[in-house]
């Protein structure tokens, strides 16, 4: 009691028992190190087995197939940081991939990828603006209008645009898939190839921190995520975030479709649709709240590396592949419970 | 919107013939305000009068169906947020309007750069600035202002600091006129006379206050000029101090009330519940009472002193860790709260949005939620007859108006709201009833009613305990108070035999000097 009086006094405008700001585990306050854990510990349990695995062909394989989910998972964690979801997304990106492969190949097989990228980034962010508009303009849940122009964009391509795959694609796509960044000797003799397409996905994961972290629009997607109808009465423009979020999805999701045919070399209809939980998984692991508001760059990148460690190494330590799901079903659990856990706390 | 607001004659808020609708409700018919600058305003009026819709008008949440605002000599017919804000109308909402997950610099200054951006969100948000006004703003209203605090998560705080950094919101840019929709209900006696010191600097500035309390002693405090609303029309306008406490009251409600002590009963010899060295560690140690039949227990104390916890622990919430409890000298361990229900003690929470109703839910599925298993007919199924004969005895029992028990309970006011729980609690028969904050944000007329309701609860027998902030709520209807402090017991007080002021004296502790108004 004195103690309190005697402070009070020095400080006459501070409360000093409302001082103690809550301890918060580490966990709490970083919920990526929760996947970077995951990793090490997938990674020492499969190298263990298989001493191969520590090879550098075998990162730039993960790497190289976290390309594209990495891609989506981007546009899922901004969703998800604005309290939405979107399962269309692969829609979009199978749709701009296959349209405008086949609108190169037959007006203009020389088209050059820059131009191929731009456009299915323009078509993706088109797509997706209309979902986040319709959203806005329907006030309805996200994930019934996402699942809708899931259906109808895929029958669209279905029905509109074709169903026969390209074995081949354009010049220049191919041209890009096949662009090293790095070769790299291995000492007994064979190479491993990191494509470049590995930079499209450092460039989006820069420009997605950069729009969480530094612009307003960050602050604002966070602020709808974390309470919509306070973000909109504090004076944020909800139109303008719904379409920008959904349109940026769709954007990410275009650039994905192409570079994913680009690195497959192959365009077909029936493609990527019904992988969008393998990247919502992986989003969630890395640590996002399905409920909205929280979310970073970092955790979703390790999440979609371990997700991708999982599909591609497990059967390196001799694991049959259909127990792939099973371990990323048991580790969605696990992340439940520990994140559930750090809100308790 | 660059008007000059120095010269005092210029009003800054003009609301003219202001009318609004909801559905077949007229919660406002034709208030026209005048605000000037550097001025402070109490509005006063009972829950449902139209305060919130009013507040909601000014700061642009809701347009009118007639009339117009007139901001600084600028005309408009509604207000959008942004434009309200832009003008320099900040508003303390009363259910704080914080985002959970964004931290409390964000919350507190992210606002300017919305307001100078005018909207447009891909600009770069400038984290320096960020920085410094939060720091200056949480400062004023006298919270830390460390890198630590201004980086929390606005949801892990608790809610009175939470309704602190509210504050810090409205008061981080330079306002032209804050409006604060009870900002008190959270706060103790201490934050509360800083908030004041806050407000008369405001007006000390040129700053126009608007402010909405139930707490009348607050208003007096403050001073200024009041405003009373009932029924949606403007009854009164006029400097606080022409008017007594008896005549706002009057005002308000249209009817005659006093501050006259309610207790009516007398407890019994028989002791239902008795706690022995009852401990929650880190939160309040050695705590040992008896509480007999009939008799009303109040307790009280400073938001750090653990009464809080104390309530969560005899409740079964945050169970206690140390000392024993007995119920009919039974010994009892409450793990969780339906351990504690199954006892027959009940427990209405603080916070009766977020911890007790289910706002979208009819009474009557709030009435007999916590007793279901009463209600089962044949096969196990619901008997819906049941709980509809439960909900509408509870309805008439506790007066709670409502044309019918499946309206759902958020289109109640917030005294009903809280009979309502009451009413769930008093479902399962208890033996012990708590009472944790039972008329925070309750209006005069419905506090009247709670009042005469817990004293009747009483007389039957109902042992009652009663833990408030709110003074004369605790000596108009205890037996006894049990002062708490620092987690311990601090003294034990016949309300009978004293005034507020002694009472006030006790909680706030060495402070003396400071409250002789």
């Amino acid at each position: 009691m004195n103690t309190l009086a005697a402070r009070s006094s020095n400080t006459p405008n501070s409360l000093s028992h409302l001082a103690s700001t809550p301890r918060r585990s580490l966990f709490a306050r970083h919920p990526e190190l929760f996947t970077l854990i995951l990793i090490v510990l997938v990674s020492t349990v499969v190298g263990s087995i298989n001493p191969n695995f520590f090879e550098v062909s075998t990162i730039f394989d993960i790497l190289r197939s976290s390309t594209v989910t990495g891609l989506f998972a981007l546009g899922v964690l901004i969703v998800l940081a604005a309290g939405g979801i979107d399962v269309s997304f692969t829609a979009i990106a199978v749709l701009c991939m296959y349209a405008i492969t086949k609108a190169v190949l037959r007006y203009w097989p020389e088209a050059p990828f820059v131009l191929i990228l731009f456009c299915g980034a323009w078509m993706g962010a088109l797509l997706g603006a209309c979902n986040g508009y319709l959203i806005h303009r329907l006030k309805a849940p996200s994930l019934i209008v996402t699942i809708g122009t899931q259906y109808l964009l895929r029958g669209f391509l279905l029905t509109f645009v074709g169903t026969v795959f390209f074995m081949v694609i354009p010049k220049s796509m191919d041209g890009f898939g096949r662009i090293a960044l790095i070769n790299y000797m291995a000492p007994a003799g064979s190479t491993a190839v990191l494509p470049a397409s590995v930079l499209v996905l450092v460039v989006a994961a820069t420009v997605t921190w950069f729009l969480l972290n530094r612009t307003l629009m960050g602050r604002a997607i966070y602020a709808m995520g974390g309470n919509l109808a306070i973000a909109e009465r504090l004076g944020y423009n909800l139109r303008v975030v719904h379409v920008f979020v959904f349109g940026y999805v769709g954007l990410l999701a275009g650039i994905g479709g192409i570079v994913h045919a680009s690195t497959i070399r192959l365009a077909s209809p029936f493609d990527l649709v019904g992988s969008e939980m393998d990247v919502i998984a992986a989003v969630i692991l890395g640590g996002a709240r399905i409920t909205g508001g929280t979310g970073t760059v970092t955790g979703t990148l390790l999440g979609v590396i371990l997700v991708t460690l999982i599909n591609n190494v497990m059967i390196l330590a001799g694991v049959p592949s259909t127990w792939q799901k099973v371990v990323i079903g048991a580790f969605i659990l696990l992340a439940g419970a520990v994140f559930a856990a750090r809100r308790k706390k | 919107m660059a008007s000059s607001n120095s010269v005092s004659g210029d009003p800054f808020l003009n609301v003219v013939g202001i009318h609004k609708r909801f559905g077949g409700v007229h919660a406002l018919r034709g208030v026209s305000l005048t605000i000037m600058p550097g001025e402070i305003y109490h509005l006063l009026g009972e829950n449902g009068c139209g305060k919130s819709t009013l507040i909601k008008i000014i700061s642009g949440a809701q347009p009118p169906d007639e009339g117009e605002l007139i901001v600084a000599g600028h005309q408009y017919h509604a207000l959008k947020p942004l434009e309200s804000l832009a003008a320099g109308i900040e508003t303390v909402y009363q259910d704080l309007s914080l985002i959970p997950n964004l931290s409390v610099a964000e919350n507190v200054a992210l606002t300017e750069q919305l307001v100078a951006t005018n909207g447009k969100m891909l600009r770069r948000f400038d984290r320096q600035l960020l920085a410094r006004t939060s720091k200056h703003a949480l400062e004023t209203v006298g919270l830390p202002s460390d890198a630590d605090f201004r980086e929390t998560p606005v949801e892990l705080l608790p809610i009175a600091t939470r309704q602190l950094v509210a504050i810090a919101r409205a008061i981080a840019t330079r306002a032209r006129m804050v409006i604060m929709d009870e900002p008190t209900t959270a706060l103790t006696q201490r934050e509360v006379d800083n908030l004041i010191r806050v407000i008369n600097g405001l007006r000390a500035s040129g700053v126009a206050v608007l402010f909405v309390s139930h707490k009348l002693d607050e208003c007096y405090a403050i001073g200024g000029q009041v405003i009373v609303l009932r029924d949606g029309e403007k009854v009164a306008q006029g400097p606080i101090v022409d008017y007594s406490k008896t005549q706002l009251m009057q005002l308000m409600t249209g009817k005659q009330l006093d501050g006259r002590r309610y207790r009516t009963g007398v407890p019994t010899r028989e002791t239902v519940l008795r706690a022995k060295g009852l401990g929650v560690s880190g939160a309040f140690a050695d705590v040992c009472f008896e509480l007999r039949r009939g008799e009303i227990l109040g307790f009280t104390g400073l938001l750090d002193s653990g009464r809080n916890e104390l309530a969560l622990a005899l409740a079964g919430v945050a169970p206690a860790d140390s000392g024993d409890l007995r119920l009919d000298n039974e010994l009892q361990y409450f793990n969780t709260p339906a351990d504690a229900i199954r006892k027959g003690i009940g427990y209405v929470p603080e916070d009766r949005l977020s911890e007790g109703l289910f706002l979208d839910k009819p009474i009557r599925d709030n009435v007999v939620t916590a007793v279901l298993d009463r209600l089962l007919g044949r096969f196990g199924m619901l008997d819906a007859s049941k709980g509809d004969g439960l909900a509408e005895h509870m309805v008439k029992e506790l007066q709670i108006v409502a044309p019918n028990v499946m309206l759902p309970v958020q289109s109640l006011s917030g005294g009903n709201q809280q009979r309502v729980l009451i009413g769930r609690w008093l479902a399962i028969e208890p033996r012990v009833l708590i009472l944790h904050g039972p008329t925070v944000g309750v209006d005069v007329g419905s506090k009247d009613t709670i009042y005469r309701i817990i004293q009747r609860l009483a007389e039957k027998g109902l042992a009652v305990i009663i833990i408030s902030d709110d003074l004369p709520e605790l000596l108009q209807n205890c037996d006894r108070i049990l002062l708490m402090r620092k987690g311990c017991l601090a003294g034990e007080y016949d309300p009978a035999k004293m005034e507020e002021a002694e009472l006030y004296h006790a909680l706030v502790g060495t402070e003396r000097d400071e409250v002789a108004a």
